[in-house]
């Protein structure tokens, strides 16, 4: 340990470099030589570049907490590739640097992209073999785990955000793989549009962030995080609206927002788009389009995830934002719930895996949205775990159906499946451990995070550091019934959880094998014995009535068939799930504050010391864990025993049922709520129209109008202009002449306007007019509405160019500014001023102007502007925990 | 004589001029003329050797002036004695650099595409020396009529370089239109000049700017209307040269007449020399607070100008079907995008002219290796044109669509290439200069404007030629290969590190 | 500033003013009888021929801006001729470069035929 840390030291720390370089060396390798190279070489370079990464990463990990153990303390190993350019803001000089660090977050992180990255490799090697494009895929997929391992090692936003649009890039070229299918191309474009809003949010909280904090880097960030406590004017940019006087006064209102609130939601908008959370999370379903271990990795395991972690990193930011984080919360719960609603009734297993994730995503997001950032996290780990091991299950079972069907609808098809347990041992067993974890049941994984997130919910709320709330008292406060809600959204999700996933495991791998009728060419020996009317009215265990034959003899699978038997993958295809599911099933000992685990807890403790301050709970003491969980146990329980009860016990009859009592809920969820027909019909349909009208407005009134007006007038000139030859050279000059004349119009008139410099507050106005070149100056004002304007100092016009005043509250004056210029000609300008009654602004807040920094002593202090009074703080000990009532 | 070096940049274009001129005329000719053509012409069939050459004293020409720069202009106290006529400060080298590069490009593309369009005339690569000196004396000019002898120089230049084809009506009717209109825009000027002369007594550019300053006091004498009316002349004719709108109408037809090579020339060099002047005469004559009002000055008319020209140009180039004209637009709408650099040096003047010096290079750099890219896709009778004759370069002929690819994204604006950082400053400049506006503008003009630029990748590597239609079979040559790569090598290395060229061009303002 | 001009504009006025004069005064007071043979336009006394825009070789053309080239050089070196002494060797190897570089077109435009008329 000792030689390892001379070699690699924490400011230099070039294994970074190691981590990060193999997969881009894999990828550039693969995607340029792969096909000179064969299938063995590219599957070789490609798993070997991820396996060595993964060792690496491996290494960092325990040299960090080596260290971390030594100093006690948060430690950030930094590995600086070169400095790109300086930026220069009024307060600082922000240097952006291609630098990468490792802590312990992005540590735990990495070793989650290069460690489930790998297994699922050695899946893909196995998966994808007969596709001619195999070398593609894998350059593809190294280069996806490049831009991740980018997106969590990267020290600033800058490259973040560079790493962010990598994994985008991989994700839209994997998800339209197979681009010569329609479908998948839109699929494509679907998550191209949806990441670029999220994309347009992150960059404007990155130039807010510059301005208000100082910085882009993460320990910068977090120092200057305190000068988020400050009002922004968002209206009107600049001084004021063009134009303003034709459309009235009131459009220059200025409208005020808290920098932090805007930054977190400008956060959160980037962290919806690329985590799929409402309103953006139309894009995820539709990715399943790619092939399935792509979906296990990008769209379950990692990139859905980096919104999770940007909000981690971003913690101490966020926690500045109490009213962004309620709305966070509830949309992270609002989400979860309607993701769970449609993914009960889907059949394509691969879309209720899907929603599933959008689903348990939406919990990660109750998590962080209450501050409970660990927790937040932890299911991050779970999640990567059991999701991959469930989506590499479903890619076995679609893979076997393949096989059979050589269909790519009907081999995802779950009213096809049935009793592949025979076929496919260890993929079931896998599959059904991950369900279990997912559905929340003790002692494995899923139940401890889940667990853990919803007893935050219940308890925990974000107050922002109480420093800052004492200077700034106009922060929003959590009103007390958010919590209880957050945690009952939470349970009835974690309800539905656990009976889609039992419906989905049942469905698949218990009953009777469905497919047999499916391949292509075959004919039912015993058709004219049964015939498809008479099974049709028998066949209540499938409510959707498909037109396929249905074999009602026993079940026998040994019984000779047509076609290929479905069989259980090979073993590059069964030993990630075993390793998945084995971790699904032990992770969640990571952190099970109920056994007395605190590991996770206290490995991640020092990232998120500021955050801590951040945060109110109801329940210190954690006494109210125990009675919390039962009701999410016992609710998981429910929700397992009706799935079995409904579709093991019945065969599906009573779910059946409930679809014909209630078709229009069925529809509904069926048509996953509608959300991308209303979004056909109100963005784009928006668009389409605007795009309609312009269509409308080219054909007649420029097609019809302007052209036949120009030509018209062309006719005209061009009758006028018969006799010189050089029409349009002429023309030129006449643009020319007519070009000359405006500037020189422009330049050679009077030209009077003023700018206004007002203190609202203070009460004193300043008029300041434009100087110009032989300009003299006069000014008056009007004292009420329509008095006579009074010359401010005799008749003459004069040199000076300012004057000032002071108003009243609710006074106003209009102030006229009269210019001559040195041909004796005269302009003026007018403004009516008024000071408003109000300030318009939180009672008791202080000035825009107050700072409040980091001291020393890493408690935040405020510092303000010379001649400031002092604000008068609260007593520290009447009211502890103003902000949780 | 220690003028001998600092002036070497201006030295070795001109004796590189007066030795190629020898060279072509008294060189045996080596002619490849097929049956029945007049060969008149000494320099023909040697088209190689000489591009070999011009670039070589053109890319001397850029050490030097690098060389120079970096030994710094104060350095020398002997370049005082060239003013006011000359003034060779840092900005100037700077500029100087550029043009040369500018220069060198279009030397080796001609060098390939001369020939393999049959229009081998040797006297192009003196004359193309000649227009980079003529260049770069107009942007080290400190006086008007070194200004006017500069300008006329590279000018006259130019103009034969557009009718080089002498047979094709249409480059005839562009090097005629193109002289027609500029020597209208010469005369605006020289009328400007006369009036500024007649306003102030000075000729020189500083004692303009002081005359100017002392308008109001009581014991001056300068008349504000008539140094208004001259400096507007004066507008008019440097916008025509940038091909501002409304003075750029004939920026196309010129653009489309001309060989490819000067197209490029005229893009890029003669648009950074414009702009050199543009800046020095508005900064140093102009720089007084009252002409550089924010509310009846030169700022606001440029910033009117920036508009219009970014947005017409935008506009139009949506429209057009042939790419080369389509690249001619751009250069307007790209002289736009400098004039908002140019309106902000009002409020913040050493960043709005670094971002401008800045932009000018990265421009230069993506301008001319997108032309260049042009030129490789197409061979003899083949040239490519329009976007149909590009369709499917991107599987034919994938390194030729790799660096097109690149230039235009650079053109668009996009990370990690230079134009996304020339475009970052420019906007950053006018954030600073509080044209919040302006930059809002620009910011939606470069939206428009990648929607061109894209189309040209698009049909590149998504689109397959129809089946019949004539196809561009791209060219050899090592020349113009040499003059892609090392443009897409400054296009990519400005983007990793572009805090250089700005640190640089920062260091030509301040003297550090 | 502009004062100094005023002299010269008193110049230009008496002259056009002169012209006017002339002019106008003749055809206001002189006595008019036309007749056929003085309504002729006439050309030295001779009879006109051929159109107006006669086109010309391009030779004139190029031997005209040759010379206006080479007689700018003038224009140059009398300046210089009254200041010779003042400026000393380095105003003589000015000269003596702008001279050569005349030189070089001057051998430009020979080996290039363009002061051979015929052919």
């Amino acid at each position: 340990m000792q030689t390892l840390q001379v070699v690699f030291p924490p400011t230099d720390f070039t294994l970074l470099a190691v981590i990060l370089g193999l997969p881009l060396i894999g990828a550039f390798i693969n995607g340029v030589f792969g096909k000179r190279l064969g299938n063995q070489a590219v599957t070789l370079m490609a798993l070997g570049a991820v396996g060595a990464s993964f060792v690496a990463s491996l290494l960092a990990f325990f040299i960090l907490r080596g260290q971390q153990a030594e100093s006690q303390s948060a430690v950030r190993l930094t590995w600086t590739a070169w400095e790109w350019l300086t930026l220069n803001t009024p307060n600082a000089r922000v240097p952006l640097e291609i630098k990468f660090s490792l802590d312990a977050l992005n540590a735990t992180m990495s070793l989650v992209v290069t460690g489930v990255g790998f297994l699922i490799h050695l899946y893909s090697s196995k998966y994808m073999q007969e596709d001619p494009g195999y070398y593609r895929f894998f350059a593809y997929l190294n280069l996806f785990v490049f831009s991740m391992l980018v997106l969590i090692l990267g020290d600033n936003l800058p490259v973040l955000f560079i790493g962010w649009e990598g994994v985008g890039l991989c994700s839209y070229l994997l998800i339209g793989f197979w681009f010569h299918e329609d479908a998948n191309a839109a699929a494509g474009k679907k998550a191209f549009i949806a990441n670029r809003v999220g994309d347009f949010g992150l960059l404007c909280a990155m130039g807010l962030l510059v301005y208000y904090s100082g910085a882009l880097n993460w320990s910068g960030i977090e120092a200057g995080a305190a000068g988020l406590a400050t009002q922004v004017q968002i209206w009107p940019l600049g001084r004021e609206v063009p134009l303003a006087a034709l459309v009235g006064q009131w459009i220059n209102a200025p409208v005020y927002v808290d920098a932090s609130t805007l930054v977190a939601m400008f956060l959160f908008l980037g962290c919806a788009g690329k985590s799929a959370q409402l309103p953006l999370y139309v894009w995820l379903p539709d990715a399943m389009a790619g092939p399935t271990p792509v979906s296990a990795l990008i769209h379950a395991a990692t990139m859905v995830t980096a919104g999770v972690y940007l909000m981690c990193r971003m913690s101490g930011v966020f926690v500045m934002a109490p009213k962004a984080m309620l709305i966070i919360a509830f949309i992270g719960a609002a989400t979860a719930l309607l993701a769970a609603s449609i993914a009960l009734v889907q059949n394509d297993i691969k879309k209720v895996l899907a929603y599933s994730t959008v689903s348990q995503l939406g919990y990660m997001f109750v998590g962080v949205g209450v501050g409970a950032f660990t927790a937040g996290f932890f299911h991050v780990l779970t999640h990567a775990f059991f999701k991959a091991c469930l989506f590499l299950g479903a890619g076995s079972v679609i893979h076997a159906m393949h096989a059979r069907i050589h269909d790519t609808e009907a081999s995802q098809d779950m009213r096809n499946m049935g009793g592949m347990k025979a076929f496919m041992p260890i993929t079931h067993v896998t599959f059904l451990i991950s369900c279990i974890a997912i559905a929340g049941i003790p002692p494995l994984a899923g139940f401890w995070s889940k667990d853990e997130i919803l007893y935050m919910a219940y308890t925990q709320s974000v107050s922002a550091p109480e420093a800052v709330r004492a200077v700034y008292p106009g922060l929003y406060q959590w009103p007390a019934w958010a919590g209880k809600a957050l945690y009952v959204m939470g349970l009835l999700g974690a309800l539905m959880t656990a009976f889609y996933m039992f419906r989905l495991y049942i469905r698949i791998f218990h009953g009777e094998f469905k497919g047999w009728t499916i391949v292509k060419g075959w004919v039912d020996p015993h058709a004219h014995a049964h015939g498809d009317d008479a099974h049709a009215a028998h066949d209540g265990h499938d409510d959707h009535g498909h037109g396929g034959d249905h074999d009602h003899h026993a079940f026998d699978p040994d019984e000779p068939r047509e076609g290929p038997r479905p069989h259980e993958s090979p073993w590059q295809m069964t030993t990630p799930l075993v390793v998945l599911a084995a971790l699904a099933a032990v992770a969640g000992f990571l952190n099970a504050p109920l056994i007395g685990l605190h590991v996770l807890d206290d490995w991640l403790a020092p990232i998120f010391t500021l955050a801590k301050t951040g945060v109110t709970s109801v329940d210190p003491e954690h006494a109210m864990m125990l009675t919390l969980a039962i009701p999410s146990v016992l609710i998981a329980a429910t929700g397992v025993g009706v799935a079995v009860y409904f579709y093991y016990l019945k065969g599906g009859e009573p779910a059946a049922a409930i679809a014909e009592k209630a078709p229009g809920v069925h529809r509904f969820l069926m048509g996953k709520w509608y959300v991308d027909e209303l979004y056909e019909e109100t963005v784009i349909g928006a668009i389409d129209s605007l795009a309609e009208f312009f269509n409308w407005a080219d054909r007649w009134i420029i097609d019809g109008i302007v052209a036949r007006l120009t030509a018209g007038i062309a006719r005209l000139f061009g009758s006028v202009l018969r006799f010189t030859q050089t029409g349009r050279v002429q023309a030129y000059a006449a643009a020319m002449v007519v070009g000359t004349a405006l500037v020189g119009y422009y330049l050679l008139t009077p030209r009077a306007s003023a700018q206004l410099f007002e203190d609202d507050r203070a009460g004193s106005y300043r008029v300041e007019a434009a100087p110009g070149l032989g300009y003299s100056y006069r000014f008056s004002s009007q004292l009420t509405e329509d008095g006579e304007f009074q010359l401010e100092a005799g008749d003459a016009f004069h040199d000076r160019r300012t004057t000032s005043f002071n108003l009243e509250r609710g006074q106003s004056r209009t102030v006229r500014v009269e210019v001559k210029d040195a041909f004796g000609h005269t302009s003026k300008w007018e403004r009516r001023i008024e000071r408003p009654k109000t300030d318009g602004r939180p009672p008791g807040s202080v000035d825009f102007n107050t700072m409040i920094q980091q001291g020393a002593d890493g408690r935040p202090r405020l510092v303000l502007p010379p001649g400031h009074p002092e604000p008068t703080l609260p007593d520290p000990g009447a009211d502890p925990q103003g902000g949780a009532q | 004589m220690n003028l001998l070096f600092p002036l070497s940049p201006l030295l070795v274009t001109g004796f590189g001029a007066l030795l190629l001129m020898l060279t072509e005329a008294f060189g045996t000719p080596r002619v490849r003329a097929a049956a029945g053509e007049e060969v008149v012409d000494a320099g023909a069939g040697r088209s190689g050797e000489l591009a070999l050459g011009a670039a070589v004293v053109l890319l001397a020409g850029a050490v030097l002036s690098v060389a120079v720069w970096l030994a710094g202009p104060a350095a020398s106290p002997e370049l005082k004695l060239l003013e006011p006529w000359l003034v060779f400060d840092g900005v100037a080298l700077f500029m100087s650099f550029v043009l040369c590069l500018g220069g060198a490009f279009t030397a080796l593309l001609a060098g390939g595409y001369l020939p393999e369009h049959q229009i081998d005339r040797g006297e192009f690569f003196p004359l193309l020396i000649l227009a980079t000196l003529g260049a770069q004396v107009l942007s080290a000019s400190g006086d008007l009529l070194m200004l006017f002898v500069g300008l006329e120089t590279m000018s006259l230049a130019v103009y034969a370089m557009i009718g080089l084809r002498r047979g094709s009506a249409r480059a005839v009717e562009a090097a005629l239109k193109y002289f027609l209109l500029g020597s209208f825009a010469a005369a605006l000027m020289l009328f400007g000049g006369a009036l500024l002369y007649g306003a102030t007594g000075h000729t020189d550019l500083r004692g303009i700017g002081q005359a100017v300053a002392s308008i109001g006091q009581p014991e001056s004498t300068v008349n504000a209307g008539l140094v208004l009316l001259g400096l507007t002349l004066n507008l008019v004719g440097l916008a025509f040269k940038v091909s501002a709108v409304p003075f750029h109408m004939w920026t196309p037809d010129a653009y489309e007449g001309a060989p490819t090579p000067t197209t490029t020339f005229m893009a890029v060099a003669v648009k950074t020399a414009a702009f050199a002047i543009l800046m020095r005469l508005l900064l140093t004559s102009f720089g007084d607070e009252r002409a550089m009002s924010w509310g009846a000055g030169w700022p606001p008319v440029l910033a009117l100008l920036a508009i219009v020209t970014m947005t017409v140009a935008n506009l139009i180039a949506g429209r057009q079907e042939s790419v080369k004209r389509m690249l001619a637009y751009s250069s307007i709408a790209h002289a736009g995008y400098v004039l908002i650099g140019l309106v902000a040096t009002m409020r913040s003047p050493i960043e709005g002219q670094a971002s401008v010096m800045v932009y000018l290079l990265t421009y230069t750099v993506s301008t001319a290796g997108a032309f260049g890219a042009l030129i490789l896709c197409g061979s003899r009778g083949a040239e490519a044109v329009s976007y149909d004759d590009l369709a499917g370069i991107g599987r034919r002929h994938p390194a030729a669509a790799l660096v097109f690819t690149l230039f235009l994204l650079s053109l668009a604006g996009m990370p990690p290439t230079a134009g996304f950082f020339g475009k970052l400053y420019i906007f950053r400049a006018a954030i600073d200069s509080e044209l919040y506006w302006l930059t809002v503008l620009g910011l939606l003009n470069s939206l428009v404007a990648a929607y061109y630029y894209l189309r040209v990748i698009v049909s590149m590597y998504f689109r397959e030629p129809a089946p019949g239609a004539p196809v561009a079979t791209p060219m050899r040559s090592g020349l113009v290969t040499g003059a892609l790569v090392l443009a897409a090598f400054l296009v990519l290395a400005i983007g990793l590190a572009p805090a250089t060229p700005l640190a640089m061009a920062l260091g030509s303002l301040t003297g550090g | 500033m502009l004062e100094l001009y005023l002299p010269m504009f008193l110049m230009f006025a008496v002259a056009l003013g002169l012209c006017c004069v002339f002019f106008f005064g003749g055809q206001l007071l002189g006595e008019k009888k036309p007749s056929p043979g003085k309504l002729q336009p006439f050309e030295c006394g001779n009879d006109s021929d051929g159109a107006q825009n006669m086109k010309m070789s391009v030779k004139f053309y190029l031997t005209a801006i040759l010379f206006v080239v080479f007689d700018i050089e003038v224009v140059f070196i009398y300046p210089w001729a009254t200041l010779f002494k003042g400026l000393g060797w380095v105003g003589f190897a000015t000269m003596l470069t702008f001279i050569g570089a005349l030189i070089v077109a001057l051998a430009y435009v020979w080996k290039k035929g363009a002061l051979e008329w015929e052919n």
